[in-house]
């Protein structure tokens, strides 16, 4: 049991350490494929150092919300690290505590500080990032239900590790319809939750544009530190969710052996490499959309995840 | 053998209708050729009017699926003889337009393939082969619909390809479920109409079913059943009145002939209710045809409303009971056929006459040509049913039919709708031909034919004249008397739908 | 044929099928008429991966020959018939304005995936076992689909895929129970397909002359109601 406590600690700890790495290394990539030179790859430590060592400025109309926020947003998604599979393919001390649609609750719990917090401030620019950012939101919220829904189905439960084990054996069940239609809905659920092309620009400057930026506008010092962290940190555990449990949940640590989990870290690093090498093709190839077609490029999610529930619930029937 | 000629005979005359030579070889060619159609596809019929069938001597390929019975005969029949009338037609009514010789050829092109088509539907035995011809109808005529190349044309011509094509569509699910249908009842024969009447018993009667509506409904857009008719009064009017009559006149009937070649096989299944959907939406087909052409504006599209309802009546008169009205629905086929092929060179010879469609604008053509008034006098007559024309005796021995199984309110309804329809066209024919313009006579000033104002006698191309009364006769004739050899072909035809063993 | 074989092949095929209903949806819902295009493109290739996958998995060869057909004619073919005989200019076409707006038209096109389980479900348990497959009813899914693309697209490249969608459904349900219909009737359905390109390219080249626009939904003039008056009109 203790060893179960410290993987645990261990595997938050990666999350945290490791997520403005995935951020740093998107970004040089992204630019690599511009044919441009790009920051270094820890750039984005090197960002969260003097963040954290610059001075705060708050409003004086801002309310308590605006304080706590940035706490909020850097500890909902370790929260989340705690019930997902990061490093094991059996369940820790925590896992138990919440399943998927538990998670999904807390990050969207983040979410909705971000949010209000953005409007708490008089800046303008704020509360129109905020509802854009709630239009996606709740846009994005059927196709997480379904896929959840969907996947519980296949399962039989919504923890993660168990939802895990049924795509590991027989081979044949990773081509299941289902399957792959879920994976295609996720990724586009990751593209609209993450920021990324062709919902949002993550780099850009344009407040008049920002989607998911505009959260962190009003912060400086030590909050705009903790809210870009804890959006790095968010990504990381979405495509941790995405990669080890519906896309290749393999290479995770089988036994309970503090050399397999170590060993697990890279192997995790690789996968989440890997994606970063789709999600730049992805960023790098589309163009953003025009905010009302953000509908449609969720509807088309919606669609994907109901015809997998379709594959996944009629076609046994029909046998 | 004479069946594969039959087949040969409009490829060959497509091939050479190609060469470029003199203005007349296409017409003539085209002519030549649906005579000696004409001729094969009589002593076709002749042949199966004793009962049997024709099969070919050449078993390879396509051609072992070639089989001619009654049903066929008569269709094959009616097609070649509808095919030789409007090409005679044709040579009158194109030479008039100002038209390229490179657009006539292509007229004349298109014209023999899609005969060629249409003469293929009743010869193959296999029905998906039936549906690849079915198909090929749409897509060869489609460049004729559209031939005159203004704006309502290609409408028309649109939405005659896209329709036709979405009902061909669910055609082709229903004859993949009937094969799956066949295959189920465990019998071994190839897929041909007679081994499907064979296997009907143990077809499993849900996948029977399913691909009888299907194909119905997918078919029966092709024929203009209602509500899928969207298209039929635009695509039979916007095409070269000898195009119509051939698309009017013998074109749905021959895909109202595949939906009829369905009907043993239903009856050979237990409690099918084929023959009540057949009923329903004739009746439904013949009513709102009825009430539309109360209101038409176009002349053509009135005839073209006259198809619906005739198609109508057939799958009427085949829901009424195929053992008994069988033979009525036989001779309504024939002698729709050839009135609506008479109706429409009729409406050829309006336009002709006075260049336009609306019949607002038509006023006294009894005036003006004497032939097209009488003509369009005579093709109404006929085609509502009045005696003492062939329409009348089928029409009556439907009724008759109607009664003697006991369906009074079917009959009823049929009767009413037919009534209907007569005043309807009749009241419209009446105002063209006879009556006056209510601020008297104002002249329409582009007159194809008249040399001069004030109303002089126009006159009509020889051939389409000659067309009119070629086409003329059996309008007339077969209402006093069906020759012998005509009654033993539609007493196969109607055996065909009624047999229940092969 | 090993069991776990004959279930990963069942899998692949039920993926095959599923993508080919994705690919539906999209059909229906995409604006830029060469997307459709490339779609349907996709679709053509899944049918014969799934006429493929089921001839494997049943031992009929025939079906190898049903897919060679489907890939040389729809992939390939099609495409380059557009380009001989269709403006150019329908490539570029995009639709701004539809007839139902997009999430609208894919939430139908959902109800009609559905529905066609449902409809499915009775002709599948009249078959022989080895026929039922999750083919049936993305058939007719696509069946249903292809003729709601076609009511509401109003560009002429989406009608005709529109149309050939539907013949698509016919012949993936077509491949699973009707697997023993001769090739050369196949073959001759294929071709079919061809020539309806043939068609309605060159009919949309005549439409884009008369009108100077190939959205053939603008087409609506012929109907009962009143015309304008022409220079044959009399004047009241």
């Amino acid at each position: 049991m203790f060893n179960h406590i410290l993987f645990n600690l261990i595997q938050v700890a990666v999350v945290m350490i490791f997520a403005p790495l995935a951020s740093g290394v998107l970004a040089r990539m992204k630019e690599f494929v511009q044919s441009k030179r790009g920051p270094s790859i820890f750039q984005p430590y090197r960002d969260l150092w003097k963040f954290f060592h610059k001075d705060e400025i708050v409003s004086e109309d801002s309310s308590w919300i605006f304080r706590f926020t940035p706490y909020i947003v850097f500890v909902t998604p370790i929260f989340v690290a705690l019930l997902i599979p990061v490093l094991t393919n059996y369940p820790l001390f925590f896992a138990f505590m919440g399943d998927m649609i538990g998670g999904g609750f807390i990050l969207s719990l983040g979410g909705f500080f971000a949010t209000l917090a953005a409007i708490d401030t008089a800046n303008p620019y704020g509360p129109i990032g905020a509802s854009r950012t709630r239009m996606v939101g709740f846009l994005a919220e059927p196709v997480f239900m379904i896929v959840f829904f969907t996947v519980s189905f296949v399962a039989g439960s919504t923890i993660p590790y168990i939802v895990q084990e049924t795509w590991v054996t027989p081979l044949a069940n990773f081509f299941m319809p289902s399957h792959v239609l879920l994976v295609l809905a996720f990724l586009m659920l990751i593209l609209a939750e993450g920021g990324r092309i062709p919902v949002d620009n993550p780099t850009g400057h344009f407040e008049l544009a920002m989607i998911d930026e505009s959260k962190s506008l009003e912060y400086s010092g030590r909050g705009f530190a903790l809210m870009k962290w804890g959006g790095y940190m968010k990504t990381f555990v979405l495509m941790c969710i995405f990669l080890n449990v519906l896309v290749t949940p393999w290479g995770l640590a089988g036994d309970t052996t503090l050399g397999a989990v170590l060993l697990a870290i890279p192997k995790v690093l690789l996968k989440i490499f890997c994606f970063l090498l789709v999600l730049v093709v992805i960023e790098s190839s589309l163009s953003k959309l025009r905010l009302f077609r953000i509908a449609e490029f969720l509807g088309a999610a919606f669609i994907t995840s109901v015809a997998a529930m379709i594959a996944q619930i009629f076609l046994p029937s029909l046998k | 053998m004479s069946v594969l000629i039959i087949l040969l005979l409009p490829l060959i005359a497509t091939a050479l209708v190609c060469l470029p030579f003199k203005r007349f070889w296409a017409p003539s060619v085209t002519v030549v050729s649906s005579v000696a159609v004409l001729v094969l596809a009589a002593r076709v019929a002749w042949l199966t009017s004793s009962g049997g069938s024709i099969t070919s001597d050449l078993k390879i390929g396509m051609l072992k699926w070639i089989a001619v019975d009654g049903l066929s005969a008569l269709i094959l029949l009616l097609i070649s003889f509808v095919a030789t009338t409007a090409s005679i037609y044709s040579i009158g009514y194109m030479a008039h337009g100002n038209i390229t010789a490179g657009k006539l050829r292509l007229y004349y092109a298109n014209y023999n393939l899609f005969v060629f088509s249409m003469l293929a539907i009743p010869v193959l035995a296999e029905p998906t082969l039936v549906w690849i011809v079915v198909e090929l109808t749409t897509l060869c005529s489609a460049l004729l619909v559209s031939f005159e190349n203004t704006r309502e044309a290609l409408e028309a011509a649109w939405k005659y390809v896209v329709l036709s094509l979405m009902g061909a569509g669910m055609a082709l699910f229903g004859f993949l479920v009937l094969f799956a249908a066949m295959q189920a009842s465990g019998s071994t024969g190839a897929y041909t109409w007679s081994s499907l009447v064979a296997a009907a018993p143990l077809m499993p009667s849900v996948l029977l079913q399913t691909a009888f509506l299907l194909i119905l409904i997918g078919l029966g857009t092709k024929v203009g059943l209602v509500p899928m008719h969207t298209w039929l009064p635009d695509a039979h009017s916007q095409a070269p009145s000898p195009v119509c009559a051939l698309l009017s006149g013998i074109e749905t009937t021959a895909i109202l002939y595949v939906i009829l070649r369905l009907f043993p096989v239903m009856q050979a299944a237990p409690n099918s209710h084929a023959e009540t959907w057949a009923m329903v939406l004739g009746l439904i087909s013949v009513g709102t045809a009825a009430f539309i052409l109360l209101q038409v504006r176009d002349y053509k599209r009135m005839f073209a409303f006259s198809t619906v309802e005739h198609m109508g009546i057939i799958l009427t008169a085949v829901g009424l009971g195929v053992s008994v009205a069988g033979y009525s629905a036989m001779m309504q086929i024939v002698s729709h056929c050839v009135t609506k092929s008479f109706c429409f060179f009729a409406a050829g010879a309006v336009l002709l006459t006075v260049d336009t469609r609306q019949i607002a604008s038509v006023r006294g053509l009894i005036r003006k040509s004497p032939i097209a008034g009488a003509a369009l006098v005579f093709g109404g007559l006929a085609i509502t049913g009045a005696p003492p024309f062939a329409v009348f005796l089928s029409e009556f021995s439907i009724l008759k039919a109607g009664l003697v199984q006991k369906e009074y309110l079917v009959t009823a309804l049929l009767a009413i709708f037919i009534v209907i329809a007569f005043f309807g066209i009749m009241l419209h024919i009446n105002r063209m031909v006879f009556g006056t313009r209510e601020n008297g006579e104002t002249e329409t000033n582009s007159n194809h034919l008249s040399e001069n104002e004030n109303g002089k006698k126009s006159h009509l191309p020889f051939s389409c004249r000659l067309a009119l009364i070629i086409a003329a006769i059996p309008v007339l004739v077969l209402g006093f008397y069906i020759p012998q050899p005509l009654q033993d072909l539609l007493t196969q035809a109607a055996a065909v739908l009624t047999k229940q063993t092969p | 044929m090993s069991e776990s074989t004959n279930q990963l092949l069942d899998n692949l095929n039920a993926l095959a099928v599923g993508l080919f209903l994705l690919t539906a949806f999209g059909i229906v819902a995409m604006r830029q008429a060469r997307g459709v295009l490339n779609l349907f493109i996709v679709q053509s290739l899944l049918l014969a991966a799934s006429a493929a996958l089921l001839g494997m998995r049943h031992q009929t060869e025939h079906l190898y020959g049903v897919a060679l057909v489907n890939l040389i004619s729809k992939p390939i073919i099609v495409p380059w018939l557009l380009r001989k005989t269709s403006p150019s200019e329908i490539y570029t076409r995009r639709e701004v304005t539809q007839v139902l707006n997009i999430p609208t038209a894919l939430l139908i096109a959902l109800a009609l995936a559905i529905l066609s389980y449902f409809l499915a479900q009775p002709l599948l348990k009249a078959v022989a076992p080895e026929f039922r497959g999750p083919n049936v009813p993305i058939g007719i899914a696509g069946l249903l689909i292809g003729a709601f693309t076609i009511t509401v697209r109003r560009e002429a490249l989406p009608l005709l895929i529109g149309l050939l969608v539907m013949e698509n459904g016919a012949f993936l349900t077509g491949i699973s129970i009707s697997r023993n219909l001769p090739l050369l009737v196949e073959l001759a359905i294929a071709t079919d397909g061809l020539v309806i390109v043939f068609i309605m390219g060159v009919l949309t080249r005549a439409v884009q002359k008369q009108i100077g626009t190939t959205a053939v939904g603008e087409l609506a003039t012929l109907k009962e109601a009143p015309f304008e008056p022409t220079e044959s009109e009399p004047t009241k």
